[in-house]
């Protein structure tokens, strides 16, 4: 029984999720993901920003952009109401500049999460052995230094608990020169959970979760994107 | 076990033991290869060929020749052709009617040419062969090796003795240089197939045949590609957790994979998508002959449960040196000893020329000393009981001093050796380098191997053996924790 994040996708015809359907289907699978919520109007999104306290972050929502930063569709550390209402109508202009096609369904409101150590974990699919996922850190060790492991879908606690393990980046987790390090069982926790959600919905062709911020007490998804494989 | 993989298992058993074999094609080209590697099989060989040329030949063999396999009077179990290609089809759908075992096709020409004729052949054979059911191993391929019953792809194959590894090549020539090479090396095939390009019969096939065949302790994989990926993991996870199986993936460079397609008709695979499938199903991952060799040897002849941390002993300071690093750098561990060894030691050791910490290096305590084996035995009795190490490496120096030519002589290190790896409960490995001479090198290990003794040819073949085992009992120790856990 696939979701309803997937068939309401499929009823558009679409196979890109947005990145707040993205995160509610990570949540299902029970991934710890920073709420977003969507805002259609400027007015919607000042309103959401005062429930939600500061500072906060914004960012575009379209299943036509995705490299969301790349064309001035984020904004971060947002103190104020004022601040939220001017950085909607520049990411929005932004969007349209970037790709004036793009289909805008509004801009995502979300908490900023506090520092942690940056990490990434993703779904691709291999033509053999079918889902394949990834771990690395975030940043320029997934970018430059394709610090990276693999494991074939599904994964036993070990095959978690050794990819973690296996990247060069890996004391970078345990913590250096006094930051807190990241705790190493929620993550084989998430790639578990990641890699059951995974094996049960053959619908998703493709998935990040980049960054997700590991922290000593827990870890939680920062953006999250989903694509969807093909209707045949 | 599945009841698929119970039937595929069964249906195999025949083809690998036949009874009867026909030889297709057989010609003086290739110097009657086929029907001379059957010289000492355990059963009847019959040939088919119609050309009027090659009879002569065939008779002066004593071998029996047909025109036609139908005409063949009993049964075949298992068929080698060596035809055109054009003629394939035809030879399939005589094997289907004659209800032969198995076929191996060593004719290529088929979709590894990338042309549109061997694309069309290949799938011609295909299909008549997957519609009837027929076993139908590669085309491009060499086909079985059954040493105890005499059935070979090479006269220079052994055969009369059935040995413990099953290898599973998806190239000829690497399923008989395995069997070659093996026999230097006290490896001794149980089974093999070579399976070309995998039309009808793929790995996963003779993965679950040799993982269910009790003669076969070990299993190495020559690999291009696999048809069915997912299949594949599963067999393997399976057959991994009984027993040992080693994968060395063709084709995992880009280049290298340009040639697998032209060599079988592969296709790519991601090579980190291979390590990840590898490493997840507790097999282990070679990347050469030489490696393969390296580790099926040790794990027939050394002791089980090879740990990281190495207790060495080198011939002179320079080596001792260089075998640190090499070990150090593979990812094993040169600890140092317990107070306990050092004061044994200290008892004996010429430290005007040597040195004990670890690698213990034994220039004056052994060659320039009267005692030399006996501090020698002392030594590697001080590693033994030392509790800071999981495994011996000795380096021998035969340059300097010979083992001795006589297999019947009691060559005294020889000796010292094969009592201390029969005593030991280490894992023990013994390393004579090239060094000087080759020749005299070669022969200490061909000496050593005949007392059951595994040795390397340089440190670093030693070095990355030993990780590589160390990482595979390891992970064997954390799957049966993962298991008694769960």
């Amino acid at each position: 029984m696939p979701s309803k994040i997937i068939s309401n996708a499929r009823k558009d015809k679409r196979t890109v999720l947005t990145e707040i359907e993205s995160k509610q289907l990570m949540s299902e699978a029970g991934i710890p993901v920073i709420e977003s919520r969507l805002a259609k109007t400027k007015a919607q999104a000042i309103s959401i920003s005062k429930e939600m306290g500061f500072p906060l972050v914004l960012k575009i929502v379209s299943p036509d952009i995705i490299h969301k930063s790349d064309s001035g569709g984020v904004k971060l550390g947002l103190g104020n109401a004022a601040q939220v209402g001017r950085a909607y109508s520049e990411i929005v202009a932004a969007a349209k500049q970037a790709n004036p096609k793009a289909k805008i369904h509004g801009v995502s409101v979300q908490k900023m999460a506090k520092p942690g150590v940056e990490v990434i974990m993703g779904m691709s699919k291999d033509d053999q052995f079918g889902p394949v996922l990834m771990f690395g850190l975030g940043g320029v060790f997934v970018e430059v230094l394709k610090d990276v492991a693999f494991r074939i879908v599904p994964l036993v606690r070990r095959d978690a608990s050794q990819m973690i393990r296996e990247i060069k980046g890996y004391p970078l987790l345990e913590g250096y020169r006094g930051q807190e390090p990241a705790n190493i069982t929620v993550l084989e926790d998430l790639l578990l959970k990641l890699s059951d959600f995974i094996d049960k919905t053959p619908e998703i062709k493709e998935l990040d979760l980049n960054p997700i911020l590991a922290y000593s007490d827990g870890a939680v998804a920062v953006d999250a994107r989903v694509i969807l494989e093909s209707q045949t | 076990m599945s009841n698929i993989a119970e039937s595929t298992a069964k249906k195999l058993d025949g083809v690998f033991n036949p009874r009867s074999v026909a030889v297709v094609g057989d010609k003086q080209a290739i110097g009657y290869m086929w029907l001379r590697s059957l010289s000492h099989f355990k059963g009847k060989v019959y040939s088919v060929q119609i050309d009027p040329n090659e009879l002569p030949g065939i008779a002066e063999l004593g071998v029996e020749n047909y025109l036609n396999l139908m005409d063949i009077p009993g049964p075949v179990d298992y068929v080698i052709a060596s035809v055109p290609r054009a003629v394939a089809p035809k030879i399939v759908e005589d094997c289907i009617q004659k209800k032969v075992g198995g076929a191996c096709f060593f004719t290529s020409g088929f979709a590894e040419t990338g042309t549109e004729e061997g694309i069309r052949l290949q799938q011609v054979i295909t299909d008549l062969a997957s519609k009837a059911g027929l076993n139908l191993i590669g085309p491009n391929c060499v086909g079985l090796y059954n040493p105890e019953i005499g059935l070979r792809h090479t006269e220079a194959q052994a055969y009369g003795e059935a040995g413990s590894v099953g290898f599973i090549a998806q190239s000829g020539t690497q399923a008989t240089l395995f069997s070659l090479m093996g026999q230097h090396h006290g490896i001794k095939v149980s089974k093999s197939v070579s399976y070309g390009n995998a039309v009808v019969l793929d790995s996963t096939d003779f993965l679950e045949y040799l993982g269910a065949d009790d003669k076969t302790r070990i299993i190495g994989m020559y690999i291009e590609g696999v048809k069915d990926g997912r299949r594949f993991l599963n067999c393997l996870r399976e057959v991994a957790s009984r027993k040992p199986v080693l994968i060395w993936k063709g084709g995992e460079t880009e280049a290298g994979a340009r040639a697998t397609a032209s060599h079988t008709g592969s296709l790519a695979e991601s090579s980190v998508v291979w390590q990840a499938a590898i490493k997840q199903c507790g097999a282990i991952r070679v990347e050469t002959l030489d490696e393969m060799i390296d580790a099926i040897k040790t794990l027939l002849y050394v002791k089980t449960g090879i740990g990281t941390r190495l207790g060495l002993i080198a011939m002179s300071g320079g080596q001792s040196v260089a075998v640190t690093d090499t070990f150090a750098k593979a990812g094993l561990e040169i600890p140092l000893l317990t107070n306990a060894s050092y004061q044994s030691l200290a008892s004996f050791f010429d430290i005007i020329g040597g040195s004990y910490r670890n690698p213990l290096d034994i220039s004056s305590t052994f060659f320039m000393a009267a005692n030399g084996v006996s501090n020698l035995v002392s030594m590697l009795d001080v590693l033994d009981q030392d509790p800071n190490i999981d495994c011996i490496a000795l380096e021998l120096f035969p340059a300097a001093r010979p083992l001795s030519h006589d297999p019947e002589a009691k060559d005294p290190v020889l000796g010292a050796v094969s009592d201390f790896t029969e005593k030991t409960g280490k894992p023990f490995v013994v390393i004579v380098p090239e060094v000087y001479s080759e020749a005299l090198a070669s022969e200490a290990r061909e000496r050593l191997m005949e007392r059951g003794i595994a040795s390397f040819s340089s440190f670093e073949r030693a070095a990355k053996t030993l990780k590589k085992l160390a990482d595979y009992y390891q992970f064997r120790k954390e799957q049966s924790q993962g298991e008694d856990d769960g």
